[in-house]
């Protein structure tokens, strides 16, 4: 027995070994945003600093337009994923529950633009973009990130809606309802875990998404989070990495929270996904 | 289980079709938005394709034929970009199964903390590519603190090393924040298909004698065939969209010697301007990832689970 106990202490080791190595960057980021910007150069650097400081936060939360960036992204991230979440369940209700000409074709388009990388057509968006006069609009950003996030959303509702017995659409349509009823009164309710499941993954899809809001926005009060934080290079001739990394822990805070309340769905999704292949 | 609503049942009998509204009603804004936001800019893409295209400017566009491909296929620089994405998705994609996989043995095989060290090697997940990719840039700049730590506290290198400044070392640095942030990815997705393991396999390879490693590459390798499959698909995918950690780490210097696919694509059309260059560049890149994809699928037989599921 005393060989079990040597190999769990030896698997906590390792464990606890791996943690240590993948945390440091992330360490390093929170140690930096709390230092003194002048030191960020200092000789010997040290991992953490004698002095902790919220110099930077103070900096970054009052002294420019931090938070007009925040408040974008917040309402590109909760417009795209409300909309999103409502658009991928209906299509993959129509798909998982009725008969029509196109829908096995619809659904292999689907799934096929899930292989191809979304950022192979960013040219002919950009192109869609200008003819909508979508350039430079917040707004503009919204209609393209639910066309991104819909294939993959649609995919794993479906696949939930099919385990719903259609027994329960069955009573409606005996009662009189309609498809859409249906949809409200049992698909909605029924595979809200699905629907919640997708709907963090496109919220950090959409809340880190770069190369698009690059390509798209101009102007500094337009600029999402991504934007702003890799933004903030090319204004100054030394990059000032404290307030760059003191804006980059507080955008990372809604996602932490986000992930840490809604662990289990993270999981289910995921897991769903994998096994259902 | 599919039923035919589009046309209600006892309608028929008359030849009258009733179209179901609600469904139109339900399916027409994905469809829509599915249609107009990706399927025609895939067209539009193709079309693109042939033209020396001006963007905004499509009176003035000139059909070029297979011109845009020919300058792909020749361009040295297409092809180091193509090589460096091959050379990154070698690299990333066994590495991150590989430690992911570790790791969800590990986690499967502790009785406490579970949660805790799931939650923990799921944090880089979760960290933006671009945040990612600024710390990684912080760490291995030339004064950063590796360079600190390897030449003048441990002494094991001569000089500092310009990491993001040379084509190697520039792509090793992607490589690694690559591996770094998908590690926690594959622990969930191998913890779940771990639990999916019987546990009667494992009890009865216990009776016969056979150790951990034994057990390892005889019930829980075949068990998971599925999921490893799943993700070398997807990590296969997610190799070929990387674009954020070298646009900002290298920006494809020292003279787009680290560009990988999808950074040089956005540089031919948005820095040089070139959008049938581009177009014909991201139609390959299509091309290239698809065929990847159904070879993986025609290589890898899943009947392995099956056999399983059988025996138990």
């Amino acid at each position: 027995m005393k060989t079990a106990k040597k190999y769990k202490l030896l698997v906590y080791l390792i464990l606890i070994f791996g943690v240590v190595i993948t945390s440091t960057p992330m360490l390093y980021l929170i140690s930096t945003s709390l230092r003194p910007n002048g030191s960020l150069y200092e000789y010997p650097p040290k991992l953490w600093p004698d002095k902790l400081t919220f110099e930077n936060y103070r900096y970054v939360l009052f002294k420019v337009d931090f938070y007009r960036s925040f408040l974008n992204s917040l309402f590109v991230a909760i417009t795209t994923v409300l909309l999103a979440a409502f658009i991928a369940s209906s299509l993959a209700f129509c798909l998982a529950r009725f008969d029509f000409p196109g829908k096995n074709l619809l659904f292999a388009a689907i799934m096929a633009t899930m292989i191809i990388p979304g950022m192979t057509l960013i040219i002919p968006q950009f192109e869609l973009a200008v003819t909508f006069k979508l350039v430079n609009k917040l707004g503009g950003l919204i209609p393209f990130y639910i066309a991104w996030v819909i294939p993959f959303s649609t995919f794993m509702i479906k696949g939930y809606i099919e385990g719903i017995p259609a027994d329960f659409d069955e009573a409606i349509y005996m009662d009189g309802g309609n498809a859409f009823t249906v949809y409200r009164t049992i698909i909605l309710p029924l595979a809200s875990p699905s629907i919640a499941a997708v709907s963090i993954f496109n919220f950090l899809t959409v809340w880190e998404e770069y190369p698009w809001a690059l390509t798209v926005l101009n102007d500094l009060e337009k600029r999402t989070l991504p934007i702003t934080i890799s933004g903030f290079f090319g204004q100054h001739n030394f990059t000032l990495w404290g307030y760059v990394f003191a804006m980059s822990v507080i955008s990372l805070l809604p996602v932490i929270i986000c992930f840490l309340f809604f662990q289990k769905y993270f999981i289910s999704g995921l897991s769903s996904g994998a096994i259902n292949h | 289980m599919a039923q035919n609503y589009l046309t209600m049942p006892g309608v028929t009998e008359k030849k009258k079709i009733k179209i179901n509204y609600p469904l139109i009603f339900l399916l027409l804004p994905g469809l829509m938005v599915f249609l107009l936001f990706t399927i025609y800019p895939i067209v539009k893409l193709l079309i693109m394709s042939f033209f020396d295209w001006q963007l905004g400017l499509e009176q003035k566009s000139v059909f070029v034929g297979f011109k845009n491909y020919l300058q792909v296929i020749t361009d040295p620089i297409c092809r180091k970009a193509i090589a460096n994405t091959f050379v990154y998705a070698l690299v990333t994609v066994p590495s991150q199964i590989v430690l992911g996989l570790c790791v969800a043995v590990l986690i499967h095989s502790t009785k406490r903390g579970k949660i805790t060290f799931r939650v923990l090697y799921y944090l880089p997940v979760i960290t933006s590519w671009v945040i990612a990719a600024l710390v990684f840039k912080y760490i291995f700049n030339n004064e950063g603190f590796l360079n600190y730590l390897l030449c003048d506290l441990l002494q094991l290198t001569e000089n500092y090393i310009p990491w993001l400044d040379r084509p190697a070392t520039g792509l090793f640095v992607a490589e690694l924040l690559g591996i770094w942030k998908g590690i926690g990815w594959n622990m969930v997705v191998f913890l779940a298909a771990l639990q999916g393991v019987p546990v009667e396999l494992y009890e009865a390879a216990s009776i016969d004698g056979s150790g951990k490693i034994k057990q390892f590459f005889y019930i829980t390798l075949p068990s998971i065939k599925n999921t490893i499959l799943f993700a070398l698909v997807m990590l296969s995918i997610g190799a070929f969209n990387v674009f954020t950690s070298i646009q900002l780490m290298t920006g494809g210097h020292p003279a787009h010697q680290t560009e990988v696919a999808l950074t040089w694509m956005y540089y031919k059309a948005f820095a040089a301007r070139d959008f049938g260059y581009a177009a014909a560049f991201s139609y390959i890149l299509a091309m290239i990832i698809t065929l990847i994809t159904m070879m993986l699928f025609k290589y890898f037989p899943n009947d392995h689970t099956r056999r399983i599921e059988k025996l138990t």
